[in-house]
């Protein structure tokens, strides 16, 4: 008798078929998707896809205005030239405009990091069983409009407002100050009052959350309190201070209004402003789309930096 | 496709051929599907396809249209109606609007637009049931020429009548098919008086005041580019103010950097907040703005401490608002009762104690409103006189791709302030 071998069996790595409920379960969890879906369509996608279709198209003859080309192949470069002009040649302004706009948000990023970095370590370490009332302090700012806050600071800057008034009587300047004659100190702090609550929480949110076990342990092992502050706190944080800065970086590269508001002079205009100034002009609308799309370039780079450091970041921990 | 309005143009070439304006129009006519658009609009001169542009010296008859009709003498007023109006804010007295609803059993619903651009984007979208609307005059065009406004019916707008002789068959609109005057104004320099030494009807041209270092950070001009490029001529004696000339009008350009460099230039359009606060000492200024400014004075600063210079040869800026019937409203007959309303002297006068700005109404006189203390007497400068419009210049409408031009310059000068 022979024994004929056994075929081996075949053992396959396909998952078990799902049964209808299981179907039914993960169609609902992914039901849970759709507003997000919806959202990112309707209010980015189609946004975006349109501020490219109104830089690819061309004027109204009548009313001036842009009238958006929806078709790729049919996008016309002659606004992306036009912008081109606006940077390089004889007529261009907006290179310089540029170049100011990035000086004034890094001194105001820098300075808000200096001014938020203590409140919120103060807030996260020292404040004890007062953090809630510290923290509803700082984001006391939110509670009033952005508007009613910078008028409130037209109100305190004027040549004869209280600020001055102040500064005379206490002999610091001899006669009032034009603040908001079109002076970058104002704008610059009024970018850092402006932003600053957002950096506050980001930071404390981020020192909050560091393990005191491994300050103390620094302490245990002989460092110095500097040493343990920088060797641990401020390496533990450094995602909180990347995070924290691009929330506040991104939106004062493109803000208008502090400068408007405090100044509304030419000689602080902010790449901001000349955004605004060709979406409020219907002959320059399609020439506000190309340089929005320039802006989105640019503020690529702090994004991608930080999409760049939190993966080191989750590497190192891993 | 038709060329780019904001095409770079090189050096003495001429960038507003007949050949870019007949492709413009042609645009117009094919892809918008007007079909109003060059149907024969009766113009002194013009002879392309594209809107005609009113000139003191080529008047303009829009057309009218079958489509478009005027509505039929001796209706009734819509009863029980929400009147919509369109306007700039703080632009009629809401004293007087609630006199005309009691009067006419109506509601009158006023909505605001901050720039005419806004106001055009709303309205040719045709969704807007407005059923009257304030416009510049350079506006009047693509009004009629899209037909979003209707033809007035003079039997219900007899205090037409009132209106100066200067406005009976204005150019830009004749016959007043379409229109009627609202405010009028001049474009002036506002000072104070105590703060700066020169005095510009000492100088020899008034229009240069503003080019002084001495005055840094205390001068503005206004945040509107057809009077900011108006000043910019106007400094270098230049009175065409619709110039189409690319030398001309980077002349202005230039002069306007210039003043930027000298002064750091304020762009607002605060004048007559920011001169009785001392915010600014010397700004270009509107005359209904500088008639008003007084009441915004600090307290216990002399009324005297503000000046208006306007040429007093009559040699600078004057323009007028209009009010037209939007062909979209619901309520024409109350549209065409409240415009006669705005025109009727007494309102006109309770309207100008509110917005400063008065209206080309016979009896509007510099005395009378000094009577009426709506004025002080220092600021007499302020008034319009029918006379002004022999003398003044204006700023009119521009073929798109000259106001483009205007636009692009402007951008350039203010940096987006």
């Amino acid at each position: 008798m022979t024994m004929t071998p056994e075929k081996p069996k075949v053992i396959t790595a396909s998952p078990p078929a799902k049964t209808a409920r299981q179907r039914r379960i993960s169609m609902g969890w992914a039901a849970f998707a759709v507003p997000g879906i919806l959202w990112l369509v309707f209010l980015f996608i189609v946004p975006m896809y349109t501020i490219f279709a109104v830089a690819g198209g061309h004027l109204n003859p009548i009313f001036n205005s842009p009238v958006p080309v929806w078709n790729p192949f049919a996008w016309s470069g002659a606004n992306y030239v036009a912008v081109y002009h606006d940077f390089v040649g004889p007529t261009s302004f907006i290179g310089p405009i540029l170049g100011r706009t990035v000086v004034y948000v890094v001194i105001a990023s820098i300075l808000s990091l200096l001014i938020a970095y203590p409140a919120a370590y103060f807030v996260a370490r020292f404040a004890g069983k007062r953090k809630g009332l510290f923290l509803a302090l700082m984001i006391a700012p939110f509670w009033i409009s952005y508007m009613m806050r910078m008028l409130a600071w037209i109100d305190l800057l004027q040549t004869n407002g209280y600020i001055n008034k102040a500064l005379v009587n206490l002999h610091v300047i001899s006669a009032p100050v034009n603040w908001l004659g079109g002076k970058s100190v104002t704008v610059v702090l009024g970018l850092v009052y402006g932003y600053i609550p957002y950096l506050i929480l980001v930071l404390y949110a981020g020192l909050d959350r560091i393990d005191q076990r491994l300050i103390e342990a620094g302490r245990d092992l002989g460092l110095s309190r500097t040493q343990t502050f920088v060797t641990i706190t401020l390496r533990l944080s450094r995602p909180a201070i990347i995070t924290g800065m691009l929330i506040t970086f991104l939106p004062m590269i493109g803000d208008y209004f502090t400068n408007q508001m405090l100044s509304g002079n030419v000689a602080t205009s902010m790449i901001g402003n000349v955004i605004d100034a060709q979406l409020l002009t219907t002959s320059l609308q399609s020439e506000g789309a190309v340089l929005s799309l320039f802006l989105l370039v640019i503020l690529l780079v702090p994004i991608l930096y930080y999409v760049w450091q939190s993966r080191h970041s989750e590497d190192s921990v891993m | 496709m038709a060329s780019h309005p904001r095409q770079r143009f090189p050096e003495g070439s001429n960038p507003f051929s007949r050949r870019t304006f007949l492709t413009a129009a042609g645009l117009a006519g094919a892809g918008l599907g007007l079909a109003a658009c060059g149907n024969g609009a009766t113009s002194g001169a013009s002879s392309t396809q594209s809107i005609p542009l009113p000139r003191v010296n080529n008047p303009v008859t829009w057309p009218l249209s079958s489509s478009n009709p005027a509505i039929a003498n001796g209706r009734s007023p819509e009863s029980g109606a929400t009147l919509k109006l369109y306007c700039w804010v703080a632009y009629v007295n809401q004293k007087v609007l609630n006199n005309f609803a009691k009067k006419y059993n109506c509601q009158v619903q006023v909505s605001t637009f901050n720039n005419t651009a806004e106001a055009m984007s709303k309205l040719s979208s045709g969704q807007m049931d407005y059923d009257v609307f304030f416009p510049t005059i350079d506006l009047i065009g693509p009004l009629t020429e899209s037909e979003l406004i209707r033809p007035l019916n003079h039997s219900y707008i007899p205090n037409i009548s009132q209106a100066w002789n200067a406005f009976t068959n204005p150019f830009y609109d004749q016959e007043w098919r379409y229109s009627t005057p609202y405010t009028i104004f001049t474009t002036g320099i506002g000072w104070r008086k105590d703060l700066v030494n020169e005095n510009p009807y000492d100088m020899a041209n008034g229009w240069a005041m503003p080019w002084n270092a001495k005055y840094k950070g205390r001068v503005g001009i206004l945040d509107d580019y057809r009077e900011a490029a108006a000043l910019g001529m106007l400094k270098n004696h230049l009175y065409d103010l619709n110039t189409t000339d690319l030398g001309q009008m980077a002349t202005s350009t230039n002069s306007l950097i210039e003043l930027n460099s000298l002064v750091s230039t304020q762009i607002d359009n605060n004048d007559y907040v920011n001169i009785p606060s001392g915010q600014a000492w010397i700004h270009e200024a509107w005359s209904g703005d500088m008639a008003s400014s007084w009441q915004y004075l600090p307290k216990g600063q002399s009324i005297d401490t503000i000046g208006y210079w306007f040429p007093p040869n009559g040699k600078g800026p004057i323009n007028n608002d209009l009010m037209v019937n939007l062909k979209a409203g619901q309520n024409p007959v109350l549209a065409h009762l409240l415009i006669n309303d705005l025109l009727d002297l007494n309102n006109a006068i309770e309207n100008m104690s509110y917005t400063g700005y008065m209206q080309p109404i016979n009896g509007m006189t510099p005395s009378r409103l000094i009577a009426e203390g709506i004025i002080p007497p220092n600021l007499t400068s302020t008034v319009v006189r029918e006379s002004d419009f022999n003398n003044g210049v204006r700023e009119l409408a521009l073929d798109p791709q000259v106001d483009a031009q205007y636009q692009q310059n402007w951008l350039r000068v203010s940096g987006g302030i």
